[in-house]
């Protein structure tokens, strides 16, 4: 009974998740023993460095991972309302419900705007493309809803843009495109991986702006990835913090960012810069982690406040474990 | 408090008729750290390389004032500008583009020395051993090449590079801009200790924010290739004049869920 009233509340349920990455020098794990959920309509963020695993773990939502890397272990369950849930993992690369994941029940929004349009198309076609493929509906219906969304989305003078290819948008405007293309679909998980990273502050604020808006409007869940604490705070509902593969902490925003459990993310707030006096040295993550162990994959322990950490034993006395 | 290293007076620069850098001026005392910042577009990195003449200006004068006296850095022929290229170094963005991956780190840090005549082969050694010392890699790391190391080590090879010829001037493109947070304060704080220890100037051109703070004495502000403010640091992010400085302030997303962002309005901008 207690298992059916979790699923019901996340959209996605991500058990012992494991990654390999097969190199030259044997088998690397990318992530390994990853469990945590994304509730439905809300924005979870997953914050961590290079190398935490953070991007991994969403393609493996997309079953995006190519050889040499392997999901080897874990299941990620999927609970949609428009259809009926199942494991991710599990299914073969030729089954239909791939196609249907990919787009229409979930969409993503790439780093690089560039890189996830394609240069010889309009980004109209571009956009009702994602329509035709999902929807029985004639083309001038897609182009219609592809209309609608771009104007949603804060393009201006959309009957002529609408005609026009991706090098004529900006970094901005072009973010702006992929986030029509994702959403257009009515996707009921948006994963948006680093999408404001390379562009400008001021840009990256509107972005932002936008992402907010239109989930508060739509009502979707939305998993977030980036490294940046600042654009977390600003977003989310619900904070997964990993390094090297594993998840370190989860909570709410505030219980992670007001007061943080792991070192590690105590370390990570500490090194922002706004953070520290002016003239004073700042804070690296291995001055405020000291001998914590970071390495020791320790198991994710249920706080009473709802929030989960993986500390050493002695570590998890002192955070108030009993 | 300390004498004038670099004087810059109405520096333009345009491509193919598109103004990148519009009659810029501003001085840059020795020791001290002055910031440009600006979005992209905003002409920060080309007035940069003007400003080292890796690029010709249009318009404008550049006087240095080095070791040997003042030159008017626009006026000099290339081979002129050889010997002041020891006195003004640059760290780049990508500490991946920015090392040669056929050459090892040893290689790497001794050929500006070989370029500018310094030394023999021995005391060439000694100052790149005194400076990677500095940049805290171990000596093992000069037979190696740049593909095994992080993007920290490379940063802080980079920064050996540029710092071998002891110069009085180090230019920094975004020199942090690609690095993970816990990397960055480390260069950071790597960048403030050298620049004690060795007398450095930085002109800092970034476009973080936050960064900029910590780091900087004094800031410009660009906007489409014109400075649309300066000041010390601490009063440009307190109390800033113009309309375009408090809109960029104002997009820096803050660690605090109780900070909410702003919208931006460019709308009202009066520009």
């Amino acid at each position: 009974m207690g298992e059916q009233k979790i699923a019901e509340d996340n959209v996605l349920a991500i058990r012992d998740l494991a990654v390999e990455f097969k190199t030259d020098i044997g088998m690397t794990y990318a992530v390994r023993d990853v469990s945590f959920s994304v509730p439905r309509g809300k924005v979870t963020a997953v914050v961590g460095e290079s190398g935490s695993g953070k991007s991994v773990t969403a393609n493996c939502i997309m079953r995006l991972i190519q050889p040499p890397g392997k999901i080897v272990s874990g299941s990620i369950d999927f609970s949609p309302t428009r259809t009926d849930g199942y494991d991710i993992v599990s299914l073969s690369n030729k089954d239909p419900r791939l196609f249907d994941l990919r787009g229409d029940l979930m969409s993503m929004v790439f780093q690089e705007p560039m890189t996830a349009l394609s240069p010889v198309y309009t980004v109209g076609n571009q956009v009702a493309e994602a329509i035709l493929c999902h929807r029985d509906v004639s083309e001038a219906e897609a182009w219609q809803e592809a209309v609608d969304m771009l104007t949603r989305v804060g393009i201006d003078d959309v009957s002529r843009r609408i005609h026009q290819y991706p090098f004529e948008f900006s970094g901005g405007m072009r973010q702006r495109v992929v986030i029509a293309m994702a959403l257009v679909c009515n996707p009921e998980l948006l994963i948006c991986d680093e999408p404001t990273t390379a562009l400008d502050v001021t840009i990256q604020a509107e972005i932002l702006t936008l992402i907010r808006d239109l989930q508060q409007e739509l009502k979707n869940s939305v998993l977030f990835i980036t490294h940046d604490l600042g654009v977390v705070a600003q977003l989310a509902d619900q904070v997964v913090v990993m390094y090297q593969g594993r998840v370190l902490e989860i909570g709410t925003v505030r219980q992670v960012l007001k007061d943080p459990l792991h070192p590690y993310t105590r370390g990570l707030l500490a090194a922002i810069p706004g953070l520290a006096q002016k003239g004073e040295r700042l804070e690296t993550i291995s001055s405020v982690v000291g001998d914590a162990d970071l390495e020791t994959p320790y198991p994710l322990t249920q706080m009473a406040d709802g929030r989960q950490v993986s500390l050493s034993p002695d570590l998890l006395r002192e955070a108030g474990h009993e | 408090m300390s004498e004038t290293l670099l004087e810059v007076n109405g520096l333009s620069k345009s491509f193919d008729g598109v103004v990148a850098v519009d009659d810029v001026s501003f001085s840059l005392n020795s020791s001290e750290t002055l910031g440009i910042v600006g979005e992209s577009g905003s002409g920060k990195t080309t007035l940069a390389r003007c400003v080292l003449r890796a690029i010709d200006p249009d318009a404008g004068t550049v006087r240095f004032h080095g070791k040997h006296g003042q030159y008017d850095l626009h006026n000099l022929s290339e081979r002129e500008l050889i010997p002041l290229r020891q006195e003004m170094q640059m760290v780049f963005q990508d500490p991946f583009s920015s090392l040669n991956p056929r050459m090892t780190v040893q290689e790497i840090m001794e050929e500006p020395l070989i370029i500018h005549g310094i030394g023999d082969r021995a005391s060439r050694r000694e100052a790149v051993l005194d400076i990677l010392s500095r940049v805290q890699l171990e000596q093992d790391a000069l037979t190696r090449y740049p593909h095994a190391f992080s993007g920290g080590q490379r940063q802080r090879i980079g920064i050996a590079r540029a710092l071998v010829l002891r110069p009085k001037l180090v230019v920094c493109d975004e020199s942090v801009s690609a690095l993970d947070v816990s990397v960055q304060a480390q260069i950071i704080n790597l960048l403030e200790d050298l620049q004690d220890e060795l007398g450095l100037t930085y002109l800092f051109v970034a476009h973080n924010l936050s960064v900029v703070h910590h780091i900087c004495d004094r800031i410009l502000v660009m906007y489409h290739g014109r400075v649309v403010e300066e000041g010390p640091v601490e009063e440009v992010f307190n109390n800033p004049q113009q309309d375009y400085t408090k809109l960029l302030l104002s997009a820096i997303p803050s660690p605090d869920p109780d900070v909410p962002l702003v919208p931006i309005d460019r709308a009202n901008l009066n520009l």
